[in-house]
């Protein structure tokens, strides 16, 4: 029987007074990818330190590749790689050092070493930069040893902290590759981030948090949808109008478009799109443009919460302290729509 | 079948032992020394200027009566050196406070090597950098004019001293570091154990010692530590001079306050995960 990788049940952590994570529950299924998502100190980074081992639960429990966190962490930490949010790396050593260091406090046999470090450096693209100091690693670089040595044991499991945060649009794109890689080799992924396009281009699922507490959790795709139907925009001969109109409405409400744009919401989704322009073509409708809009997760965010995220076009926001922090709030753009 | 075995090396292909990890720590260690001089040059250079200076300013006390030594640099020697380890042992909580900073000691934390390993390699480290500083203390110390009254053990029981005190050093440095996570610790390291050097035979001997000071000191174990110290270079005269007797109170001390300032850090170190 496969056991799900990621089981938590009622998670909690207080710090004193303050509660950081009030009760979450998960399951991460084998092969995803899952997004969790949310502001900062909205209790992403203390739930990960509990499903690494690093923090104990103050209640609940969590079960991670397959053991209990607290009995049997030991085990967890065998069978999980974990790239934590500030890359967290000797700044004295080499490259090539740190995985030596990393191989050995994984039991990584002497004789499979340095095969293992070469081909970690060479997948992350540092080979040449193996017997420099981090101290003169760029941001980019220091985030793809993290990521190299979070792998050096071939793990089930990656955790992945905030993976790109600070970093330039290219290295994240070339991380968010190398993640999606990992994944079709068979690894399940559970990555933090509170870049609402991230969790969108990587998540199978995502989970919101918001203050300690999981308010939405789904597919991307479902998550969206369940805010309101996307908006299909067709542009099609004047004299065609009235004649698609008549298509379009079997589909959903009429939206208006832009001058000679048609638009409608597709009760449906977005799987209709296909229907749409069968039943289009079988009227005598020559579409000449055509689009969809759906419904961000930054809607889903403030559908979800009441406000947006701070930076939700993805600029760069501060680390996460793991602790509940007062919330940016912004009015949400939801009615625009 | 358990989702462990899936893409992961098998467990019988893994060989996690507490002294493969501790070997690896050692050389992390050693490999920063080298390469951060600026941090041991301290550990270095203070028994030196506390030898050179004290022996120098207080060569005086040669002439009381009973004082064990004619010798002032046979007598702060061994203080330098003492003051050096302790240095060692504390710096090491300095070492451990940046790990925890910059979050590198959570990537250690979630390795599934013994928590062990996390302590014994960083404080064989440090034994290894407290025997190089012995070795400079005795060349420095031979130079300005000290003499060992028993031979080579004079040296042994000087370094064994030494590493003893690094070794309560460390433990307490250590374990400070856990609890407090943060600079807070580094203050309280340093004052307390240079504190409780001070209420010792550090700079005088207990027979010209007086009042509330001579009883601390008198009870004090690092008292004992010293009189190993130094057992070997004070007169052969001397009731201090090295014997089995005088041997043992400071081994014992050293052992006792050893496994006391461990057990500390490791209880600290547990309660992180906490």
């Amino acid at each position: 029987m496969t056991v799900s990788p990621i089981i938590a049940e009622n998670l909690v952590r207080h710090f004193g007074d303050v509660q950081a994570v009030k009760g979450i529950d998960l399951e991460i299924k084998s092969g995803e990818i899952f997004g969790f998502l949310g502001p900062n100190g909205a209790g992403k980074s203390t739930a990960v330190r509990m499903l690494t081992t690093l923090l104990r639960p103050t209640s609940g429990t969590a079960r991670v590749a397959g053991y209990d966190v607290v009995k049997d962490a030991d085990k967890v930490r065998r069978n999980i790689g974990v790239a934590l949010q500030d890359a967290a790396i000797d700044p004295l050593m080499t490259g090539a050092e740190l995985l030596a260091l990393q191989a050995v406090l994984y039991g990584i046999p002497q004789s499979m070493m340095k095969k293992r470090s070469d081909e970690l450096l060479e997948r992350v693209g540092l080979t040449a930069a193996a017997t420099r100091r981090v101290s003169t690693y760029s941001g980019g670089m220091r985030r793809r040893l993290d990521l190299a040595l979070s792998l050096i044991h071939q793990p089930t499991v990656l955790f992945l902290d905030e993976p790109t945060t600070g970093l330039d649009p290219m290295s994240r794109l070339t991380l968010w590759e190398e993640v999606r890689r990992l994944n079709k080799e068979g690894t399940t992924v559970m990555l933090t981030t509170q870049y609402l396009e991230e969790a969108d281009q990587l998540a199978d699922r995502i989970a919101i948090i918001d203050h300690g507490r999981i308010v939405r959790e789904g597919r991307p795709v479902d998550l969206k949808a369940s805010v309101g139907a996307p908006t299909l925009i067709i542009k099609t001969q004047t004299n065609q109008e009235e004649l698609a109109k008549t298509v379009l409405v079997s589909f959903g409400d009429l939206r208006p478009g832009a001058q000679g744009e048609l638009g409608v919401g597709l009760r449906g989704g977005a799987t209709q799109v296909t229907d749409v322009i069968r039943k289009l073509d079988e009227a005598g409708v020559h579409v000449q443009h055509l689009e969809i809009n759906e419904p961000s997760l930054d809607d889903v965010f403030a559908e979800a919460t009441g406000y947006r995220l701070e930076g939700s076009d993805n600029a760069p926001p501060a680390g996460d302290n793991g602790v509940d922090e007062p919330q940016t709030k912004k009015k949400s753009r939801r009615g625009r729509k | 079948m358990n989702v462990a075995t899936q893409t992961g090396l098998q467990e019988k292909d893994l060989n996690i032992t507490t002294m493969r990890s501790a070997g690896q720590l050692i050389k992390r260690s050693l490999i920063n020394t080298r390469r951060l001089p600026s941090a041991f040059f301290p550990t270095l250079a203070m028994p030196i200027f506390n030898m050179v200076s004290f022996s120098g300013t207080f060569f005086a006390l040669t002439k009381l009566p009973g004082f064990p030594t004619d010798r002032s640099v046979n007598w702060f020697m061994p203080l330098g050196l003492a003051m050096g380890s302790a240095f060692s042992g504390v710096g090491l909580g300095f070492s451990l406070i940046r790990d925890l900073e910059n979050g590198f000691y959570d990537r250690l934390r979630m390795s599934p090597t013994s928590r062990l390993s996390l302590i014994v390699g960083p404080l064989f480290a440090t034994w290894i950098r407290v025997t190089l500083v012995a070795v400079v203390v005795f060349i420095a110390g031979g130079m300005l004019g000290a003499r060992p009254t028993a031979g080579v053990l004079s040296y042994v029981c000087s370094l064994i001293a030494a590493l003893g005190i690094a070794t309560i050093g460390a433990g307490w440095g250590l374990g400070l570091a856990y609890r407090f996570q943060d600079m807070r610790g580094a203050a309280i390291m340093q004052l307390s154990i240079f504190l409780t050097m001070f209420m010792s035979t550090a700079q005088v001997p207990l027979n010209v010692m007086t009042g509330w000071l001579h009883t601390v000191a008198r009870i004090n174990p690092i008292t004992n530590i010293f009189r190993l110290s130094r057992s070997g270079w004070v007169n052969e005269t001397s009731a201090d001079y090295m014997s089995w007797s005088n041997a043992y109170g400071g081994l014992l001390a050293i052992a006792i306050l050893s496994v006391m300032s461990l057990i500390f850090a490791v209880r600290s170190l547990k309660r992180i995960d906490n």
